[in-house]
């Protein structure tokens, strides 16, 4: 059965401050979801809400027609879906290795046997291409091994909808194009659904199938990737009313 | 649990276990003042273990262990001085008094973490002293004292058997899938979390469990001491003592709390003997402590294990 996440009107305020209002969208086992949007406009709130690090205002979440908003992150995680963290969080006294068995162990899969998910670990670790730092302690990693490290957790868990939060940030262009690579390569073998947030434009317009703008917490285009960048409410929104009529 | 897998649980588990059944073996023949001392050595070093299990495997640093050490000790004379328990059980009584109290405290308190953990711990064990001190059944503010006809060898084998079975749980729930559970939460909650960890579970398991230990050596300390007394139970300086035995030793590890109890109990007990230094031991390890705090943080085990390689397969 193929898996889908469904998000629909979930709004998010602190105290005064909307930081997501009204979003809706729906993630399916085996695509890839592009969700992008300037600084601030609540992408990376939406994927918390959903992974169960906040809980939505209002609105709700489901997962195959199964409730799932408020629920803590831990049993989220069982669900199947799994997020990855912006800024890096790797266990810094384990190896690459550990890392990944203990999201094998307690993730969807709950791996119970040590043995099996340290095995589950090398395989995924060669996967996203760690293979040769698996036995390293994680905190000598790079910033750039230490996103792949983050994908190689949640592919760990066993989710079938992963949440990507930023994966391809800050990496050289030579980087940036081995990741795509290899994160393309994974998700064809893996098959699994990815909501990906981006502000590495090349790399969300490559890899997803289907693109989400929002600004200012709300929806404001939804399509291809191709139809979302001619689209005049996202050029407004990322270069500002000018360059909608500017001449090209 | 198969043979096999008990043959293999390493150099450390058996060193300790090794030690402890020569000092039970040989407890008959140990000249009265040394089994004091022994007895003494023992219940400091299940404290220590206990606060090793919150503050050294979770990383939840506990100012207010000496709440359970106090509540176990007043157990353990209420239950043999108003109930007539034998003070085996009244040592169990504590052990439920412990685990009780942890769960109650835990329940609210694990959900601050850094200082706000250690300073909510710190107020709770401030603030026991004072209920106590109101309750009359537990002395009405002057304590309980107990018939002092104490034998000296069922405290000691109480203690030695309580120490063995916290050594054995502090390695049982470091290896394995719950030990790297713990792990992960030291290491990053928020991480833990969103792998699949029940984080608040797994730390109020712990806390538990370092309840009940702490509250079993407080009933043996009382039994001991044949009575349990508002002032010097609550005294802040346990909780002190306690944190400094394992940052000495080197927090988190399975060595570490036995050995940090030895160099802070027998240099305070020599302290104590020689009138002119008595009252300077806790200026001498707050001193250790810091500079262990500020320059060798492993402790005693964990620089042992980073400097000498040798010594990173056996200890632990």
């Amino acid at each position: 059965m193929t898996r889908v996440l469904e998000v629909s009107q979930v709004h998010k305020y602190f105290g005064g401050v909307r930081a997501v209002q009204g979003v809706s969208l729906a993630v399916q086992e085996g695509n890839v979801i592009g969700l992008i949007g300037p600084n601030g406009s609540g992408k990376s709130t939406l994927l918390n809400l959903i992974a169960g690090v906040m809980k939505p205002t209002k609105g709700r979440i489901s997962l195959d027609g199964q409730r799932i908003d408020g629920w803590p992150a831990h049993r989220i995680v069982e669900q199947g879906i799994a997020k990855t963290h912006q800024i890096p969080k790797p266990f810094l006294a384990m190896t690459c290795r550990e890392n990944v068995a203990v999201a094998a162990m307690f993730g969807s899969n709950k791996q119970k046997d040590q043995s099996e998910a340290l095995e589950t670990a090398g395989r995924v670790l060669t996967l996203v291409g760690l293979e040769g730092k698996a036995d390293s302690i994680s905190s000598n990693l790079t910033v750039q091994e230490r996103k792949r490290l983050e994908f190689a957790r949640v592919l760990g868990t066993g989710a079938r909808i992963l949440l990507l939060d930023e994966i391809f940030a800050g990496l050289s262009p030579e980087e940036l194009r081995d990741a795509i690579g290899m994160f393309t390569q994974v998700q064809k073998e893996v098959g699994f659904g990815a909501l990906v947030v981006e502000h590495v434009m090349r790399a969300v317009l490559t890899v997803s199938g289907h693109v989400v703008v929002i600004e200012e917490g709300t929806k404001i285009a939804d399509g291809s990737p191709r139809e979302v960048v001619e689209n005049p409410a996202v050029i407004e929104a990322y270069l500002g009313a000018e360059a909608v009529h500017a001449p090209t | 649990m198969n043979l096999r897998s008990i043959l293999s649980v390493g150099p450390t588990l058996w060193g300790i276990g090794i030690f402890l059944v020569i000092l039970g073996g040989s407890a008959p023949w140990i000249p009265g003042f040394l089994l004091t001392l022994v007895t003494g050595l023992l219940i400091w070093a299940t404290l220590a273990y206990s606060l090793n299990l919150i503050t050294g495997l979770v990383g939840y640093v506990s100012f207010g262990h000496v709440v359970f050490m106090a509540f176990g000790g007043y157990a353990l004379a209420f239950g043999v001085g108003a109930l007539n328990l034998h003070p085996v059980v009244g040592v169990a009584l504590g052990a439920a008094v412990g685990l009780a109290l942890a769960l109650g405290i835990g329940l609210v308190t694990l959900r601050f973490r850094g200082v706000y953990f250690a300073i909510a711990t710190l107020v709770i064990a401030v603030a026991a002293l004072y209920i106590v001190l109101d309750i009359e059944e537990l002395g009405d503010g002057k304590g309980i004292i107990l018939n002092p006809a104490v034998e000296p060898l069922s405290v000691f084998y109480t203690i030695l058997v309580t120490l063995a079975i916290e050594v054995g749980v502090t390695y049982a729930i470091t290896h394995g899938r719950i030990g790297y559970g713990i792990r992960s939460i030291k290491g990053d909650e928020d991480a833990a979390n969103t792998l699949g960890i029940n984080a608040a579970r797994i730390k109020l398991f712990v806390y538990a469990l370092s309840g009940l230990f702490a509250g079993a050596a407080g009933g043996v300390y009382a039994w001991n001491v044949s009575g349990a007394f508002p002032y010097s139970s609550f005294s802040l300086t346990f909780s002190l003592q306690m944190l400094a035995m394992i940052v000495i030793g080197g927090m988190g590890t399975l060595l570490g709390p036995l050995i940090g109890t030895v160099a802070v109990y027998l240099p305070s007990q020599v302290f104590l003997t020689i009138p002119l230094l008595s009252g300077l031991q806790f200026t001498v390890i707050g001193l250790v402590v810091i500079i262990i705090a500020l320059f060798v943080p492993g402790g005693i085990v964990g620089t042992l294990r980073k400097y000498i390689p040798e010594f990173r397969g056996m200890l632990e």
